[in-house]
């Protein structure tokens, strides 16, 4: 659960955003409802692929980007995480 | 619970309602301060004051870290953002924040060379990207943010590269609380504890509020169902003569923390031994700038900055709104010279803000509240 999953009026989760450049750090902080630094906003992600201290991952929208995971390491393809500003800064057990 | 429908069930919602009423006392009245800007924006957006009965009282804190950027830093980061060398980056909630002579956006209308970013990360590809510019990040954030930065300038460090630069405004959450708890204008009975910072930094650096101030706080998640649990656990401490750190948002919080984020932010950053924060004034210890090891990429060190102290506009309230002292409606500019359209001060800035949360959902429940009356 995370802020990510609160939606934005007019948009539904799963409903595709803009695509963003798929390199950028941006996908997992494109957060729509409520600003980026303020308060703790995180957002959850889905690893897609490792690639080095990088995941690509998907975020509940749909969006496929780069986060940066050497804080949260082992991580797995399909391993949950909670992103803020393109870092994981924690890894979500399979169960929330 | 697994879906985000679950935590907003209105059924559950009036349940743990009618649970926090029957906790109350008739005749006491409780202030409990929600620390995050993020559970202001939930508290007001989901109408959550209205399960509450009128003696428990929700105060607003300083957890918004744009809110709490004093104007003589913006001031700073636009010099930076003059010299003709440089692109300057920084989140994007920070781009319309008043300083004393105007804000970042409109030095970018002005000919500096200001971009938005997402992330640290990508200011850094910026900087690879344009090896003959220098690329200034303006950091900001509590502990949730600077762990960004820290890996940032780690992999800058360790890539050597060297057109890269950041002017840090990394804030940290104690120090405020224990500021909030030392004013003799404001008494709180319990703190509803910041979530994705306690993340990073776990619930223990919270024991003190327990122990030296005899009053609970509980971490909590963002739904509505979460700080409406919270409410309930801080009630049954306050009930009980308990007062203790409890985890509501058990979930996503380890009661440890992060260890590794701690141990990066440890090395990359250093406590300044002050800082202003926009309406609390000095706190000592309370912001981090970039250690010895990385004094290299400190643009605070390689670029020259005026270093005054601004005060704020003399209508604006923020300063009481972000101590709880006063509810964002009773400032004198509230939505009128004030909107987030044209924001005179930074808590109507950030959509985080207690004031722009209280424009966008709250002002529509205080209206319909008059009309009734």
């Amino acid at each position: 659960m995370s802020r990510a999953a609160n939606g934005t009026p007019g948009m539904k989760i799963g409903e595709p955003l803009q695509v963003l450049d798929p390199g950028s750090y941006a996908v997992a902080c494109s957060v729509v409802d409520g600003c980026l630094t303020c308060g703790d906003v995180a957002v959850e992600v889905k690893v897609l692929e490792v690639d080095g201290f990088d995941a690509v991952c998907e975020d509940p929208h749909g969006q496929v980007g780069r986060v940066g995971i050497d804080l949260v390491l082992p991580v797995e393809v399909g391993s949950r995480l909670l992103v803020h500003a393109g870092v994981a800064i924690t890894r979500l057990k399979e169960s929330e | 619970m697994k879906y985000v429908d679950e935590f907003r069930d209105a059924e559950l919602a009036r349940a743990l309602g009618v649970q926090i009423a029957a906790l109350t006392e008739p005749g006491r009245h409780y202030k409990i301060m929600e620390v995050c800007g993020g559970h202001t924006h939930t508290i007001y957006k989901h109408g959550i004051e209205a399960h509450l009965p009128e003696n428990v009282e929700l105060v607003h804190g300083p957890g918004c870290p744009v809110c709490v950027i004093p104007m003589g830093r913006v001031d700073d980061g636009i010099a930076i953002a003059r010299n003709p060398e440089v692109i300057f980056t920084c989140f994007g909630d920070m781009m319309r924040v008043p300083g004393g002579n105007g804000s970042f956006l409109d030095a970018k209308a002005d000919g500096a060379d200001i971009r938005f970013v997402y992330s640290p990360l990508d200011a850094l590809k910026m900087a690879v990207a344009n090896p003959d510019r220098q690329v200034v990040f303006y950091a900001i954030g509590f502990e949730t943010t600077a762990p960004s930065t820290a890996l940032t300038l780690m992999r800058a460090k360790a890539e050597g590269i060297t057109n890269f630069s950041v002017m840090c405004n990394h804030v940290t959450i104690v120090p405020p609380l224990k500021a909030l708890l030392d004013s003799p204008d404001l008494r709180l009975d319990a703190f509803i504890g910041p979530g994705h910072v306690s993340t990073v930094v776990g619930a223990r650096p919270y024991e003190f509020i327990c122990e030296d101030y005899n009053t609970p706080i509980v971490v909590a998640g963002f739904e509505p169902l979460d700080l409406l649990q919270s409410i309930l656990m801080i009630m049954q401490q306050l009930n009980e003569g308990r007062a203790e750190v409890e985890n509501q948002y058990g979930r996503v919080v380890p009661f440890e923390g992060n260890l590794r984020a701690l141990e990066v932010l440890q090395e990359v950053f250093e406590l300044r031994p002050y800082f202003e924060w926009r309406g609390l004034g000095f706190i000592s210890q309370s912001a981090l700038k970039l250690s010895e090891a990385y004094a290299d990429f400190d643009a605070e060190l390689r670029y020259a900055t005026p270093g005054v102290r601004v005060a704020d506009p003399k209508a604006c309230q923020c300063g009481e709104v972000l101590k709880g002292v006063i509810k964002p409606y009773e400032c004198k500019v509230f939505g009128t010279a004030c909107t987030p359209e044209t924001p005179i001060g930074t808590c109507m800035v950030s959509s985080e803000g207690a004031c722009a949360a209280y424009y966008n959902f709250g002002r529509f429940a205080k209206s319909a509240a008059r009309a009734d009356a």
